[in-house]
């Protein structure tokens, strides 16, 4: 228990834990809000035309790139061309990227899953487009939504490729202050001790172990909450 | 019988893509009445009554030709607010659809979005409406509960009574108890006669013993164009057009 708690100066695996937690916390932050509202107007307001089939066919690609391939375009675009370096922020912004087909395509799926006479109804009582969707579109699709940021999170906590030349770092002295500081993180730690420092990867089935329930936990929770939504929302059945 | 008339409908034509729904369509509706238009599937009822509140403004192939009175005040007129409309016309559609909130907020969810009423004016109109809507005494000590809860046939009346709570001055009803039991479907029809006392409505059945019982004039929808309209006894005992007598003594439909 002590190992989780103390600082990895002195051996522990504390701001790693916390590193790890930020970095899929931001990604979440940026990713989520952006893909809701992306699902959002590709189901109800996009013109089905070419232009929404080559975005439709874009977002399929952007969650097929493997993930080294999304690390150095971070690394290239955000960390150099942007100026953010390897920091906190520019590893949010390339985990997102991971995030964001995700999220889409699980709100979409979420939107896509309630019933259309909710809208209707609303339409019918003299609602504008917007409040129908926002107000009973959205309040019935949310359980769905949260759940496919959940997903999102867990793909990408134990994420190692698309923040190894974004954002972390060995070792800091203490938990980043401000955005524009590199991170630790549990997986790219594993990563440079057995690679970079020819370590024996049994020196670090203690992190591994860490970052095991840190991505089983967010995707039970994923689970349990569409399940008992499921049985909460008759128009599923 | 008569209270004036209460819509107008001037050379009215509905398209959905090339589908040429509703063709030249002249009909008065009376206020305070309950008219059933009724015909045979894709006869045009209930793309006729949808253009009543403009819900086909919604299906973005559809195109509205003509003029539609409703009062005074023609809601394909420029300068119309929708919103407004469908607040003032309001709509019950064929399955129950009540939103996934508690039977409360169903019925509140009008008042709120025209901010109309809040607080305890608010619970005074939900109480109001849910007795307009003969389901009061049903749920009145389980306001909170989810509306889907409620069976088929209160749900259905659930619905009515959100579409009360915005005050409208029209109703429309899309077959309401195509998907209710006959218990259910008698209380919905002696409602309608209630409601017929303050409000104007208007029925769309293919169910002609429906019709008969609920309704004081009956139209005859065929591809698109009034066949027959007039008081509904009229036209069941005594019908002038050869389809009209068809059609009631069940040869087609």
């Amino acid at each position: 228990m002590k190992f989780l708690t103390t600082s990895a100066l002195q051996g522990g695996a504390f701001e790693m834990i916390v590193g790890t937690v930020y970095l899929f916390l931001g990604a979440a932050a940026i990713a989520g809000p952006i893909g809701i509202l992306a699902a959002i107007y590709l189901v109800e307001y996009a013109p089905s035309g070419k232009i929404t089939r080559v975005i439709d066919q874009a977002i399929n690609n952007l969650a097929g790139v493997p993930s080294i391939i999304i690390g150095l375009f971070g690394y290239t675009f955000f960390s150099k061309q942007l100026g953010f370096g390897v920091s906190l922020l520019s590893g949010w912004l390339t985990l997102s990227l991971m995030v964001l087909p995700i999220v889409i395509r699980g709100s979409e799926e979420a939107i896509r899953i309630v019933p259309t006479a909710f809208k209707q109804a609303a339409l019918g009582l003299g609602a504008t487009k917007w409040k129908a969707i926002s107000l009973t579109t959205l309040v019935a699709a949310a359980p769905g939504i949260v759940t496919s940021v959940i997903l999102g999170i867990a793909r990408v906590a134990g994420e190692t490729a698309a923040i190894l030349f974004t954002s972390s770092v060995l070792v800091t002295r203490g938990l980043p202050s401000s955005p524009f500081e590199p991170v630790m993180a549990l997986s790219f730690n594993m990563y440079i001790k057995i690679v970079a420092r020819g370590e024996s990867p049994d020196k670090v089935f203690g992190i591994a172990l860490i970052l095991f329930f840190i991505v089983v936990t967010f995707s039970l929770v994923a689970i349990i909450l569409r399940t008992y939504y499921r049985r909460k929302q008759p128009w599923l059945r | 019988m008569s209270h004036g008339e209460k819509i107008d409908i001037r050379k009215l034509n509905i398209w959905f893509g090339e589908k040429h729904v509703i063709r030249d369509l002249d009909l008065k509706i009376q206020a305070n009445t309950v008219t059933a238009i009724m015909g045979p599937s894709g006869c045009g009822k209930s793309t006729l009554l949808r253009a009543l509140n403009r819900m086909n403004d919604v299906i973005k192939s559809s195109k509205t030709t003509g003029d539609v009175f409703i009062g005074d005040k023609n809601i394909y007129g420029d300068n119309v607010n929708v919103y407004d409309l469908r607040r003032q016309v309001g709509m019950v559609f064929q399955k129950p659809n009540p939103l996934p909130k508690s039977i409360y907020e169903n019925v509140a969810f009008g008042p709120k979005i025209h901010k109309t009423a809040k607080g305890k004016d608010l619970d005074k109109v939900v109480e109001k409406s849910l007795r307009a809507a003969a389901l009061w005494d049903e749920v009145h000590d389980r306001l909170n509960d989810s509306a889907f809860d409620l069976s088929g046939g209160q749900q259905q009346r659930l619905c009515i009574a959100r579409a009360l709570a915005v005050d409208p001055e029209v109703i429309l009803m899309d077959e309401p108890c195509s998907a209710l039991d006959p218990a259910a479907t008698a209380k919905i029809e002696q409602l309608i006669r209630v409601l017929s006392t303050e409000y104007t409505v208007v029925i769309v059945t293919h169910n002609m013993q429906q019709a008969s019982r609920v309704s004081d004039y009956t139209v005859f929808l065929y591809l698109g164009e009034v066949i027959e309209e007039g008081d509904t006894k009229k036209i069941f005992e005594n019908p002038q057009h050869e389809l009209t007598e068809q059609y009631i003594t069940g040869e087609f439909g």
